[in-house]
């Protein structure tokens, strides 16, 4: 959505229009609802988490100044939900969680080596601080650059990409421990 | 100790951000463990980039503009409960402060008066209504009822 778009649809929004209400929500419940799923770890209150975001930008539209983006200002609503909810976290996942099934991987067969590592990786992510886990979550999703994670969170663009390398960092050394 | 400062810049490197200078390029050419380290983190990018999105259920939209609808009724009733009791305060403070400027001011008389008057027309109004008071329990029962089911279809349905 680009930034006149953006800024027309505020102000329909502004005029208690609902239809240009729905149009906000599904124009980004898409990218709200995955970066909730891939930051918080009780899957059963994602839905929750997604409507309460929409519910914070309907209530705070009518204060909304236009100086940061929409999608910015969502974003930053995102951040918070998911901040306020960590007091609820599940109890930690181990790489080796025996709740699910083995996977044995196979040398000769590439595709269980990705599906293996693609799970290894998901419990390494889950095991991440949550600003991590939401900067991960969030810069990987299709058209979120460091400048938009830098003006959502209110911090200099530096600080956002040694975050994430940070993160990154983290991924592979729990990845290459678990392989000893 | 260079493995380390190498190692400490292979995310950049993964990432694209960062071109390793002469100097780091010589040492992953001659480093089999940094070299693997890098290989791994490539390897982590490249799944980031391509790791699934979760989509919300089909009735996301719908589900959230009516939970959105039910919290505006919500704050409405608010804040017609609050007008409703501060017009009744400023009503209440009215009729106090008239019957003290009326005794204060001496005019007993006045006051007794319109006591007796307002105590002649419960009287009248009782006789007549009290015969009728069955109707008139059984309609503010009705009436409760109806505000009742109201106010029961429209409460949080939000886990359904």
């Amino acid at each position: 959505m680009d930034a006149a778009h953006e800024r027309a649809l505020v102000e329909r929004c502004r005029q208690d229009d609902e239809g240009a209400f729905q149009e906000l929500v599904d124009g980004y419940k898409n990218q709200v609802f995955a970066m909730i799923a891939r930051t918080v770890q009780d899957r059963s209150r994602v839905e929750d988490l997604a409507q309460d975001v929409f519910l914070r930008v309907h209530r705070g539209l009518p204060y909304f100044r236009g100086e940061a983006r929409l999608s910015t200002w969502i974003f930053r609503i995102v951040a918070n939900v998911c901040t306020q909810a960590r007091t609820r976290r599940p109890a930690p996942i181990s790489l080796d969680d025996e709740r699910s099934a083995p996977i044995t991987p196979s040398g000769a067969d590439p595709q269980f080596a990705d599906i293996e590592l693609r799970d290894r990786l998901e419990k390494a992510i889950a095991r991440l601080p949550d600003q991590q886990r939401l900067l991960i979550a969030a810069h990987y999703l299709q058209g979120v650059q460091y400048e938009d994670l830098a003006d959502g969170l209110g911090l200099p663009l530096g600080t956002v990409k040694t975050h994430l390398y940070r993160a990154k960092r983290q991924l592979r050394r729990l990845l290459e421990t678990e392989l000893k | 100790m260079f493995c380390d400062e190498v190692l400490e810049a292979l995310e950049p490197i993964a990432a694209g951000d960062l071109m390793p200078d002469a100097r780091t390029a010589a040492h992953l050419a001659s480093c089999a463990d940094c070299r693997a380290a890098l290989d791994r983190a490539r390897e982590i990018e490249r799944m980031l980039q391509v790791r699934t999105a979760p989509a919300p259920p089909a009735q996301f939209t719908s589900r959230t503009l009516a939970r959105i609808r039910r919290d505006r009724w919500r704050s409405d009733q608010v804040l017609d409960a609050g007008f409703n009791i501060a017009v009744a305060s400023l009503v209440f403070a009215a009729i106090a402060g008239v019957w003290l400027v009326m005794n204060r001011s001496g005019i007993v008389t006045f006051s007794n008066d319109a006591v007796a008057l307002i105590e002649m027309f419960i009287g009248t109004f009782v006789a007549r209504v009290a015969p009728e008071l069955p109707l008139y329990a059984a309609a503010m029962a009705l009436l409760a009822a109806t505000v009742g089911v109201w106010w029961w279809a429209e409460r949080d349905v939000t886990n359904w």
